[in-house]
């Protein structure tokens, strides 16, 4: 009798088992690690097909079409031609090199304080906290407070305090990793020997931190020179280079095939060297 | 946290600068920092009390603005731009979490992990407008999708539905923020001791139990940080539905902007408090899920190794 209950009770067991292990082996099946990097592979890829097809289609006799061919240089002889994009560019460049200027100083001085600070994360949270704020929120504020609460005139003082908003905590990011990386034994090695802080800071810190601070500044400089989301609110009568290509993109305009092709010319330059650079920023990391 | 920060005051660290200077400067730093940062927030979301007439701001606090939203129909836009949030942050967080722990534990190869993350960190140095431009070509009614598919045969005339849609612009948003939501996740599951997941395996779990009970509790602040760092600025996205909606899809974003060139500072100010209101409620879960778990110095030993 009891066995006959067993075996009644056997197949909800059973079953439950059975269940569990089909999962269990649907976890090991390697395949799941196939599906995981091809669905990242896949995401990826809509992030660089676009790129790789703007490049082919600022080849491309009707760039807003399909179909790449006929091909022709066409609109690199226009955007050669073209010279209402050279201010905005300029404009940008020059921007950019502020935004990294001040990135790196505010920024390695700030690291050096936080790791000396008694209780960093407050100050840390403060710094970090534009990394959280959408960037058409930020510009938004920024534009009610300076322009509508202070009564300003908006320009390229106000480009600045947006981009460096923007920039300065992945600047601050790159710059503590160095920073506490940093032995402080070589400071006190230094004093201990007779020399006087500047001197410390000068020719042992600096060149060890130079690392961090020159990643900040390329970083700072890049994030600076494509922002667009602030730049549209803060900019006031200026225009810069993306602020100059979003007003081609969305006006539907002829104006497009130069933005293809300047966007190309741009990413051939700035593409394999943040290539190169991140690469080795990593690869370093990781071995 | 604690214990770092003991290590960097004890005694035998005598070597700061002049710490009334280092003090100094922080505090300057700060005082600046709150001034652009903020400040701005905080008046902003005032704004959204006070009124306008003739083109004034009246100093004067009031509700109308928010009634106001209820009243005209413009609360649908939130409603509508927290649907896209949840459904492009869901899809995010189900593709980046099993992509970022096979990035961080699977992944063999020192050099492809350096080249994913590095595929991964490209696209913030990018500019939005040509990068998003371009999917016209692609997924517009003579794009390269639909050329494909009616050259192929398997459809008679060109899909309608692939541009200036729904679908195109949550299209565009997933790849712009997919590395936004791979990067927490991925750091977090780093800073996992490979010892734990092996403890794990050794003392009968299976890969599924490991994963359910030693490394999803232990990536929750990484998946709540792909979370803050997806849905809120995707709460303001503003690139995307501009190009890929063409004017069929709109979202707080442009109504944020519209408001704002209409010089209707109130509106403007009332939809950007919503958006600083997310924000500030998932800062608050991701500070708590925080809590305890990592401190400065474990988090930069993470990106150390």
């Amino acid at each position: 009798m009891s066995s006959a209950a067993a075996t009644a009770a056997m197949p909800r067991l059973h079953g439950a088992r059975i269940q569990r292990r089909f999962l269990d082996r649907l976890a090991e099946a390697s395949g799941w690690n196939v599906v995981a990097v091809a669905l990242g592979c896949a995401a990826l890829l809509l992030i660089y097909g676009p790129l790789i097809w703007l490049g082919v289609m600022s080849f491309s006799a009707e760039p807003l079409s399909g179909k790449p061919y006929p091909l022709t240089f066409a609109h690199y002889g226009l955007l050669f031609a073209n010279d209402k994009w050279h201010t905005p560019f300029l404009k940008s460049v020059l921007l950019g090199l502020a935004v990294a200027l001040a990135c790196m100083v505010v920024g390695t001085f700030l690291a050096r304080a936080l790791v000396r600070l008694r209780r960093p994360g407050g100050v840390l949270f403060l710094a970090l906290l534009p990394l959280f704020v959408p960037g058409l929120t930020i510009g938004a504020a920024l534009f009610v407070f300076l322009r509508t609460t202070l009564g300003l005139k908006l320009g390229m003082w106000s480009l600045f305090i947006g981009h460096m908003v923007w920039a300065f905590p992945f600047a601050l990011l790159l710059i503590l990793i160095v920073t506490i990386r940093f032995d402080v034994k070589l400071i006190q090695a230094a004093e201990d020997l007779g020399a006087k802080p500047l001197r410390c800071f000068l020719d042992i810190e600096l060149p060890l931190l130079m690392p961090g601070i020159s990643g900040a500044g390329i970083f700072s400089f890049l994030l600076s020179f494509n922002e667009l989301l602030r730049s549209t609110f803060l900019r006031g009568n200026e225009t810069t280079m993306p602020v100059y290509n979003w007003a081609m993109a969305s006006a539907q305009q002829s104006q497009v095939p130069i933005v293809f092709s300047l966007s190309t010319l741009i990413l051939a330059v700035t593409l394999p060297v943040m290539g190169a650079l991140f690469f080795m920023l990593f690869a370093r990391k990781g071995s | 946290m604690a214990t770092a920060l003991a290590l960097s005051s004890s005694p035998r660290h005598r070597w700061r600068l002049p710490g009334t200077a280092t003090g100094w400067f922080t505090g300057w730093f700060l005082l600046a920092w709150i001034g652009v940062v903020v400040l701005p927030l905080l008046i902003i979301s005032a704004f959204s009390f006070f009124s306008m007439r003739q083109y004034q701001i009246v100093y004067d606090p009031t509700l109308d603005t928010w009634i106001g939203l209820a009243e005209t129909g413009r609360w649908v836009v939130v409603l509508r731009t927290i649907r896209f949030a949840v459904s492009v942050t869901f899809l995010e967080i189900l593709v980046a979490f099993p992509f970022a722990l096979w990035l961080a534990k699977g992944c063999r190869s020192n050099a492809v992990r350096a080249g994913i993350i590095t595929l991964l960190t490209i696209p913030f140095f990018i500019d939005a407008s040509s990068r998003i431009i371009v999917w016209r070509s692609i997924l517009g009614t003579n794009g390269v999708i639909n050329n494909l598919l009616v050259g192929s045969g398997l459809i008679d005339k060109p899909l309608t539905w692939l541009l200036y849609s729904d679908f195109a612009v949550s299209f565009g948003m997933f790849g712009s923020y997919f590395p936004t939501a791979v990067f927490p996740i991925f750091l977090t599951l780093s800073l996992i001791d490979d010892d734990l997941i092996k403890a794990s395996s050794d003392l009968g779990g299976s890969r599924l139990q490991t994963l359910r009970f030693v490394i999803l509790p232990l990536a929750m602040p990484g998946i709540v940080g792909g979370i803050v760092f997806t849905f809120v600025p995707l709460m303001a996205a503003w690139i995307e539905p501009q190009l890929l909606g063409g004017g069929q899809v709109n979202l707080l974003g442009q109504s944020i902007q519209s408001a704002l060139s209409n010089l209707n500072y109130p509106v403007a100010a009332a939809l950007s408090t919503v958006v600083i209101g997310v924000l500030v409620l998932l800062l608050a879960v991701l500070i708590v899920s925080l809590r305890g778990r990592f401190s400065m110095s474990s988090l930069f030993q993470s990106l150390d190794r």
